[in-house]
C-alpha cells in the first residue's frame, strides 16, 4: 500500500465523507469537546495577554535561535546528557540505531511524539528488531489498528467507542460490551509489564529550556512520566523550534499549551528532565539522549514570512475549531500535522510542491487565527502559500487561463456582463465540461439561477 | 562540517537581516480581577477539580496518625526517599511496582494549576506506579504562581521535576473521562497546617 | 448624505431582488443613493485562490469606479471586507485612494446600525422566526457579529440559536469548486443543525448561495433570504 501524502487528500477526503461518516460523527464531537473546554478555560483568563506574551517569547527565542540551541547544549552537557544534532530524518534514525545498536536494545516504550511520527521512528525499529509499544492510550490503540494519529492531542478521535470495545475485545480479551473504565484499566495493566521490561524509553519534547537544559513535557496519563523514569535509557527527539529561553518561561507556556489543547490550567503530569539519574536519586535513567532534530525547520526559519509558523506549541486547538478538519479528520491530508497547522508545516517542511493541495485545503474562514495561543496567522500563511503556489505553476493550467480571463473580463464591464449571459444560458450540468468550475459545483449542490435582468440594468431602468 | 555545524550555519543564515524580537519579561498570568484567594484553597479548589482529593491537617502528629490508618487500610506502601521518619506510617513495605499505596513527600505546591511539586530524589516510580498516591506538602510550601515556582526550583534542580495535578486520566476511549490510566488514579495532597502564621 | 452601492458580481447577477431591496431600504431611510457604472467585481475569488496580479486588476478597476463617494455600501460582507482589509495592500502604490476607499466601506447591515445608528425598521418581522448565518468576513473582517441580529430584532423577529451559526458554510470562493465534497460536507453541518425557523438569512451571497443549493440538492424545503429582502419586509 502506498504512504498517503498531501496530494491525496481531495480523493481520501471525499472517500471519507463519502463512505465513513462514523469518523466525521466521532471527530466532529471530539472537536466541539476539546473546543468547548479551551473556550471555557479561555473564559478564566486574560487571553489576549496571554496570547500575545506567548507569541512573543516564541519570537525572540526563534530570533535568537543559534544562541538558544547553543545555551541548551551546553547545559544539557553539564547535566549529564548526550546531545546529538540531526539534519534529516534519516540523520536521526540513523543515531536513534546506533544507541540501540551499541546499547543491545530489545523493547522500547514510547510517549506519545508527534516529531517521532513525523521520523518514522517506530517502522525504523522495529525493522531493527526492536519491540516497540506505544503507551499514550490514544497511540495504543492506533498502534494496534496499523493507524497513524488522526489529531496533534488525540491520536484516536476518529474512533468511536464501540471501536475500542471491539478491539480491546480482540486484542486484550475484555467483554464485548465493557465499559470505558474496564476498556482503561485492561489498558493499564498490559502496559505495565511494558515499562517494567522496556530497556529504552523514546519521547519528543514540548519545551527545551535553554538556562538550565530543561527539557519538559506535558500528560494526563502518566505514561511519559513513567517511560522516561523506568528504563534505563532515555531517548529524547526534540524540534529545534522547541527551544526557549528560561525555565521561568514555561510557567506560561505549559499553561497556555494545556488550556489551549484540553482546556486544563496545567496537563495532569508536568515532567522536567535534567539528565540522567544523580548518585542521591533512587531510581531514574542511566543514560539521557537529546537529539535535537532539524528535518526541514531551518528551512521553514529561513522564509520572511513563512517563519511564524514555527512557533507552533502542537495545543490543536486550530484543528479542534476548523470546519474543514472535522468533515475528515487527520488521515485525510496524508501528513503527519493536519487540520490548519498541518495545511501550513506541510509547505514549510516538504517543501510546497509536495504539500499540495494542503495550502488550498481551507475556506479561509480564519477561525484558526482566533484560537492559537500563539498568534500563527494561519489565514495569511495560507494566502502566501497560495500565491506562492500559483507563481510556481503548481495550479491547474485550465484554472490559470480562466483566471486570466476572468481578469481580463473584471476590468471591461461590457464583456463580463456578456459572459455573464452566456452563462444563464448554459446548463451547468453540461457546461462543466467546458468549465470545471461548474462541473465543481453542480456535483454537490443545485445550481444558482442567473436573473435576465441584473441589478445594474435595473438600476438604469429606475428602482421603484 | 558536522550536523552540529550545518544546523547551526543555516539557523543564523536564516536569521541574518531579520528584525530581533525582544523577550517580552515575565509571564504574569493575567486574569480579570477577583477578591484574593489564599494559596491554600486555591491549591485545594484546583486539585479537586482536577479529581483529586485535599486532606488539611494542622500538624505533623495528625499527619502521621492520617497516614497511618490509610496504610493500614491499603496493605502496602512504599515510601518516599526523602518522607521523613516521623511521616512514615509502619506497614508492611512492598516495591513501588506491588504495592497497593504510595506516600511522597512534595518540595512544594503550585496554587494557580494545583499541582504538588515531586523530586526525583525522593524517588519517581513510587511516584507513579502504585493505585493510590499520598503526596505531603507543608501549607507554607504553597506557592501562588507555577512562575514562583519554577524561579525557587532553578537553583537546585534534580535529574527529574513532576508536576502532579490529580489522578491520571485520558479522554482517549470515544472522548469518555477514565481515571488511572497509567499513573495512580487515586491521588490525594496531604496538606500540613494551613499557611497562615 | 450620498452612498454609493457595490452590487457585487453575485449581487448583480445572483441577487438582483436582494440588492434592489437595500437600494430601497437606504432611500427609504433618507440616503441618496447612487450605483456608479461599470460594475464587475472586487476580485476576491481571484485573491483568495493565489491570483495576485488577476486580483489586483479587478480591484483597481473597482476602486476607480468608487473614487468620488462618501460612503460605499454593498449586500455582502466578504466583498466589503475585500474592499476594507485587502484592497489597501494590493493596491498600495497604485491607487492612493484605496487606504481610505476601506475606511469608509460598510456591508449593509453594519452601515444601518454603525452609521444611520438604525435600531429598528418598523414591526414588520413580528412573529417571525428567523435563523442567522454569520459569513466568515463579516464575522472576522469587519468584527460585524451582532448588527444584523440585532436589526433582525428589532424588528420583531424571534433570532433562534443555531449551534453551528458562526461556523464556516463551506463557500469559500473556489473552494466550493476545487474541494466540492468537502465543501458540501460543510453545508451539511450547517443544514443538520438548523432549528425549525421561518427564514434563514444571512449577508453574503455566496453563502446563502452554498446553503440553498446544497439544501435543494438534498431536497430540504428550507426558506433563504437575504438580510437586504427581509429587511425591507419588514418595512413594509
Amino acid at each position: 500500500m502506498s504512504r498517503p501524502a498531501p496530494s491525496g487528500y481531495a480523493a481520501a477526503a471525499e472517500e471519507t465523507i463519502r463512505s465513513r461518516p462514523d469518523v466525521r460523527a466521532s471527530v466532529t464531537a471530539a472537536t466541539r469537546n476539546f473546543d468547548a473546554n479551551r473556550a471555557r478555560a479561555w473564559a478564566e483568563i486574560e487571553p489576549d495577554a496571554w496570547r500575545d506574551w506567548a507569541r512573543d517569547v516564541k519570537a525572540h527565542a526563534l530570533t535568537h535561535l543559534d544562541r538558544y540551541l547553543e545555551e541548551a547544549e551546553e547545559r544539557l552537557r553539564a547535566s549529564g546528557t548526550r546531545v546529538h544534532w540531526a539534519e534529516s530524518a534519516d540523520d536521526a534514525l540513523g543515531i536513534l540505531g546506533r544507541i540501540v545498536a551499541t546499547r543491545r536494545i530489545r523493547r522500547a516504550v514510547k510517549a506519545k511524539s508527534m516529531l517521532t511520527e513525523e521520523l518514522g521512528v517506530n517502522a525504523y525499529l522495529e525493522g531493527k528488531g526492536v519491540h516497540v509499544r506505544e503507551t499514550d492510550l490514544g497511540e495504543y490503540i492506533i498502534q494496534l489498528l496499523g493507524e497513524p494519529p488522526s489529531h496533534i492531542v488525540g491520536p484516536a478521535i476518529h474512533r468511536s467507542v464501540d471501536d475500542c470495545r471491539a478491539l480491546f475485545h480482540e486484542v486484550l480479551g475484555t467483554p464485548a460490551d465493557a465499559d470505558p473504565d474496564v476498556l482503561a484499566a485492561a489498558a493499564r495493566e498490559a502496559l505495565r509489564s511494558d515499562f517494567l521490561a522496556a530497556d529504552l524509553g523514546i519521547s519528543g519534547g514540548n519545551f527545551l529550556a535553554a538556562d538550565t537544559g530543561t527539557l519538559a513535557l506535558i500528560e494526563n496519563e502518566g505514561n511519559i512520566r513513567l517511560s522516561t523514569s523506568a528504563p534505563r535509557i532515555h531517548v529524547a527527539l526534540v524540534g529545534i523550534e522547541k527551544i526557549v529561553p528560561r525555565l521561568e518561561d514555561l510557567s506560561g507556556l505549559l499553561q497556555i499549551t494545556s488550556r489551549g489543547a484540553t482546556g486544563q490550567p496545567l496537563g495532569i503530569y508536568v515532567s522536567l528532565l535534567q539528565g540522567p539519574r544523580r548518585e542521591d536519586e533512587p531510581d531514574g535513567p542511566e543514560e539521557v539522549h537529546v537529539i535535537l532534530v532539524d528535518n526541514g525547520r531551518t528551512r521553514l526559519l529561513e522564509d520572511d514570512r513563512a517563519w511564524e509558523t514555527l512557533r507552533c506549541v502542537r495545543c490543536g486547538a486550530c484543528l479542534n475549531i476548523c470546519p474543514v478538519y472535522r468533515q475528515t479528520g487527520g488521515h485525510a491530508y496524508g501528513f503527519t500535522y493536519s487540520g490548519p497547522i498541518g495545511a501550513v508545516l506541510a509547505p514549510g517542511l516538504l517543501g510546497l510542491a509536495d504539500a499540495m493541495p494542503l495550502p488550498y485545503a481551507s475556506s479561509l474562514c480564519g477561525a484558526c487565527a482566533d484560537v492559537c495561543p500563539v498568534r500563527i496567522p494561519i489565514p495569511e500563511l495560507l494566502l502566501y502559500w497560495r500565491r506562492r503556489a500559483v507563481e510556481a505553476g503548481l495550479v491547474p493550467a485550465g484554472e490559470r487561463l480562466a483566471m486570466r480571463g476572468f481578469a481580463a473580463a473584471s476590468t471591461r464591464p461590457r464583456l463580463f456582463t456578456a459572459a455573464g449571459d452566456v452563462l444563464r444560458h448554459i446548463p451547468w450540468e453540461l457546461g462543466g465540461r467546458a468549465l470545471p468550475v461548474l462541473r465543481g459545483w453542480s456535483r454537490e449542490r443545485s445550481p444558482p439561477t442567473l436573473d435576465r435582468r441584473s441589478f445594474q440594468s435595473r438600476w438604469k431602468e429606475g428602482i421603484e | 562540517m558536522s550536523a552540529r555545524e550545518t544546523i547551526l550555519t543555516r539557523v543564523r543564515a536564516a536569521l541574518d537581516g531579520r528584525e530581533k524580537e525582544a523577550h517580552p519579561g515575565p509571564f504574569l498570568a493575567w486574569r480579570p480581577a477577583a477578591d484574593p484567594v489564599p494559596p491554600v484553597r486555591a491549591f485545594a479548589e484546583r486539585f479537586t477539580a482536577a479529581g483529586g482529593e485535599v486532606v488539611n491537617v494542622a500538624s505533623r502528629e495528625e499527619a502521621t496518625s492520617w497516614l497511618q490508618s490509610a496504610a493500614t487500610a491499603a496493605g502496602s506502601v512504599v515510601l518516599g526517599a526523602t518522607l521523613s521518619r516521623e511521616l512514615q506510617p509502619d506497614a508492611p513495605a512492598l516495591p513501588p511496582e506491588s504495592a497497593a499505596m504510595g506516600i511522597s513527600r512534595a518540595r512544594g505546591a503550585v496554587a494557580e494549576t494545583g499541582s504538588l511539586i515531586l523530586d526525583a530524589r525522593d524517588g519517581r516510580r513510587a511516584q507513579l506506579l502504585p493505585p493510590f498516591h499520598v503526596m505531603v506538602v507543608e501549607a507554607g510550601e504553597i506557592r501562588e504562581t507555577l512562575a514562583d515556582a519554577l524561579r525557587s526550583l532553578a537553583g537546585d534542580l534534580p535529574s527529574a521535576v513532576g508536576l502532579h495535578s490529580g489522578p491520571s486520566k485520558s479522554a482517549d476511549i470515544g472522548q469518555i473521562l477514565v481515571q488511572g490510566v497509567h499513573g495512580p488514579g487515586r491521588a490525594v495532597a496531604l496538606i500540613i497546617g494551613s499557611g497562615v502564621e | 448624505m450620498r452612498v454609493a452601492l457595490f452590487a457585487t458580481c453575485l449581487g448583480d447577477r445572483i441577487f438582483p431582488d436582494a440588492t434592489a431591496d437595500a437600494v430601497r431600504l437606504l432611500r427609504h431611510l433618507g440616503v441618496e443613493v447612487e450605483c456608479p457604472e461599470g460594475q464587475t467585481c472586487c476580485g476576491q475569488p481571484a485573491l483568495n485562490a493565489g491570483y495576485v496580479r488577476e486580483a489586483r486588476r479587478a480591484a483597481r478597476h473597482t476602486a476607480r469606479l468608487l473614487r468620488d463617494t462618501d460612503y460605499v455600501v454593498l449586500p455582502s460582507g466578504s466583498c466589503a471586507g475585500m474592499i476594507r482589509r485587502h484592497f489597501p495592500p494590493l493596491l498600495a502604490g497604485l491607487s492612493d485612494g484605496a487606504r481610505t476607499l476601506g475606511d469608509r466601506t460598510y456591508e449593509l447591515a453594519q452601515f444601518l446600525v454603525q452609521v444611520l445608528g438604525v435600531r429598528s425598521l418598523g414591526d414588520g418581522l413580528a412573529g417571525r422566526r428567523v435563523s442567522y448565518h454569520h459569513g466568515c468576513h463579516a464575522l472576522r473582517e469587519l468584527g460585524v457579529r451582532t448588527e444584523p441580529v440585532r436589526l433582525l430584532e428589532g424588528c420583531g423577529a424571534e433570532v433562534i440559536p443555531w449551534e453551528a451559526g458562526e461556523e464556516c458554510c463551506g463557500f469559500g470562493g473556489l473552494f466550493s469548486v476545487k474541494l466540492p465534497v468537502v465543501s458540501a460536507g460543510m453545508a451539511d453541518r450547517k443544514l443538520d443543525t438548523l432549528p425549525e425557523v421561518d427564514v434563514v438569512t444571512s449577508a453574503d451571497g455566496g453563502c446563502l448561495m452554498q446553503l440553498s443549493g446544497r439544501a435543494r440538492r438534498r431536497g430540504l424545503e428550507i426558506p433563504f433570504r437575504h438580510l437586504a429582502s427581509v429587511l425591507w419586509e419588514a418595512v413594509r
